[in-house]
């Protein structure tokens, strides 16, 4: 399984505003990264690079050795069948139950798929994030918010993707189901081998699901390493975004 | 200054948008069954309001017709007046107008809240267009529905002005409609019907790119939506003039 991830000198501004200021990381198949940063960092920017959903001044991305900031059109959409993302708020489709948003990215791409098929594969991925078939018929206003970012993660899932993103996973979920959150996280990796890119403000999610780290400050990254290698960084900042957490433990 | 600026900015990216929507209506893979079930909700849902409303302007344009023909002794012209001035203006600008408050504010609130709530970005990182998805099932579903419901105005506002003429006015039913046959012409009616199908156009594609370019939360939908209704019907009236001033004006029936 492939799926590694590598952005290179990565620059962006939006008008006057310089909102990434050289970044470069990499993310190796089958790990998961998480960036770390307060609100407007530029975290979500560095993100929609990835998918292709914005494109960089300067710098590059590459996933699986393919550049991501090159493509256009058809290619860019080939490419984008790499990625599996699950968003801040679930995004589900409110027009659709939950079986219908879980099968919608395969039943857009494998048209013709015969429905049996379809259904297992979505049975599947829901076993995954531990949902059982009785949630196939609700729509999404009958979910709660942990329900949903679990039935984000099965539609984000359901076309066995190299990469996941995450966008703010834990955000405006109660503790129990953010410890749920971070299980799924893992659990995806470790269950699917896919490699994870997390996008978090939330310190104690993101050193639990974290192989390596980056934190996001002033449009670079002021540390990254493993856990522990980032909560020993000496730079101002980082020390002052992890004591206020660490304190409190 | 500013202003301007933005206007004309925002008004390039709509008919950037415009371009990008009919470039995808033509590609594959074809979606029949959303088309069908935007042809619902824009058609057969609208069937209620259209012919209540065909049927009182109808009632009303015989009753003020009839008014002023009485005066030449004319009244036998009313069903035939009435009947021309549906089908090439009222019937299709009248029709679109409620379509636009009735099925235009739903397109913009329902994608705008697509737009604000990632739905439209979760897609599009799934490889499916949004446009290709949700504006040209709309905007097919729209050139199809507009001229069928001007028909169904047209007519039920020609019975509308029938039963009023005869019932109340005391017109012999005779004239009404034998000037009717002599004065309404196939080519009217197609004048009418061609106007409904630029008009469903735009407004399918004015009210879609309002709900895309929705920012912000509620408030945002709802901001976009009333600019949309407020251009679309601003844009009927002004396509509907153009397209009179060069098809009548020229010379033309």
């Amino acid at each position: 399984m492939g799926g590694v991830i590598r952005v290179q000198d990565l620059w962006k501004s939006f008008g006057e505003r310089q909102v990434l200021k050289g970044i470069s990381l990499e993310i190796p198949t089958g790990t998961t990264y998480v960036i770390l940063g307060g609100s407007g960092s530029g975290k979500t920017v560095l993100m929609k690079h990835v998918i292709g959903l914005l494109k960089p001044d300067r710098g590059t991305v590459l996933v699986d050795g393919v550049e991501i900031p090159k493509l256009e059109g058809k290619e860019l959409t080939e490419a984008r069948r790499m990625f599996g993302m699950v968003f801040q708020q679930a995004a589900l489709f409110d027009s659709m139950t939950v079986y219908e948003n879980v099968a919608f990215p395969l039943k857009e791409r494998k048209r013709g798929m015969s429905a049996e098929e379809l259904r297992k594969r979505v049975v599947e991925k829901l076993a995954v994030v531990d949902l059982s078939e009785s949630v196939l018929p609700l729509y999404p206003a009958a979910l709660s918010g942990g329900m949903k970012k679990r039935v984000a993660l099965a539609r984000a899932l359901i076309h066995d993707p190299q990469v996941v993103l995450y966008d703010e996973p834990t955000t405006g979920l109660d503790p129990i189901t953010t410890d749920y959150v971070d299980d799924m996280i893992v659990g995806a990796k470790q269950k699917l081998g896919v490699t994870s890119m997390v996008i978090s403000h939330d310190i104690a999610s993101s050193f639990k699901v974290a192989d390596r780290l980056g934190v996001l400050y002033d449009g670079q990254l002021a540390a990254q390493g493993t856990p522990e290698e980032v909560r020993r960084s000496e730079h101002p900042h980082v020390k002052k975004f992890l004591s206020l957490w660490f304190e409190k433990q | 200054m500013q202003k301007i600026r933005a206007w004309f900015e925002d008004f390039g990216n709509m008919i950037f948008f415009a371009g990008e929507t009919l470039a995808w209506m033509l590609r594959p893979p074809f979606r029949p069954e959303l088309v069908i079930v935007q042809m619902a909700a824009i058609g057969v849902g609208s069937t209620f309001i259209i012919s209540t409303t065909g049927f009182f302007t109808g009632v009303v344009l015989a009753l003020q017709t009839n008014y002023a023909m009485h005066q030449l002794g004319a009244e036998g012209y009313v069903g035939a007046t009435v009947a021309v001035g549906l089908a090439r203006e009222l019937g299709p600008v009248l029709t679109s107008l409620f379509l636009v408050g009735r099925s235009g504010s739903a397109i913009s609130t329902e994608l705008g809240t697509m737009r604000v709530t990632e739905q439209i970005d979760a897609m599009e990182t799934m490889a499916v267009s949004p446009i290709q998805y949700l504006v040209v099932p709309r905007l097919v579903a729209s050139l199809a529905m507009f001229p069928l419901l001007t028909m169904l105005f047209n007519f039920v506002g020609y019975v509308g002005a029938y039963i009023m003429s005869i019932v109340l006015a005391e017109i012999p039913a005779g004239p009404f409609i034998e000037h009717t046959r002599e004065l309404l012409d196939v080519p009217d009616i197609l004048h009418g019907l061609f106007k409904a199908i630029i008009f469903g156009g735009v407004v399918a594609l004015i009210t879609c790119w309002r709900g895309f370019a929705a920012t912000g939360g509620a408030k945002g939908v709802g901001e976009g939506t009333t600019r949309a209704v407020v251009t679309s019907s601003i844009a009927i009236l002004l396509v509907d003039t153009a397209f009179v001033l060069v098809t009548v004006g020229a010379g033309k029936r």
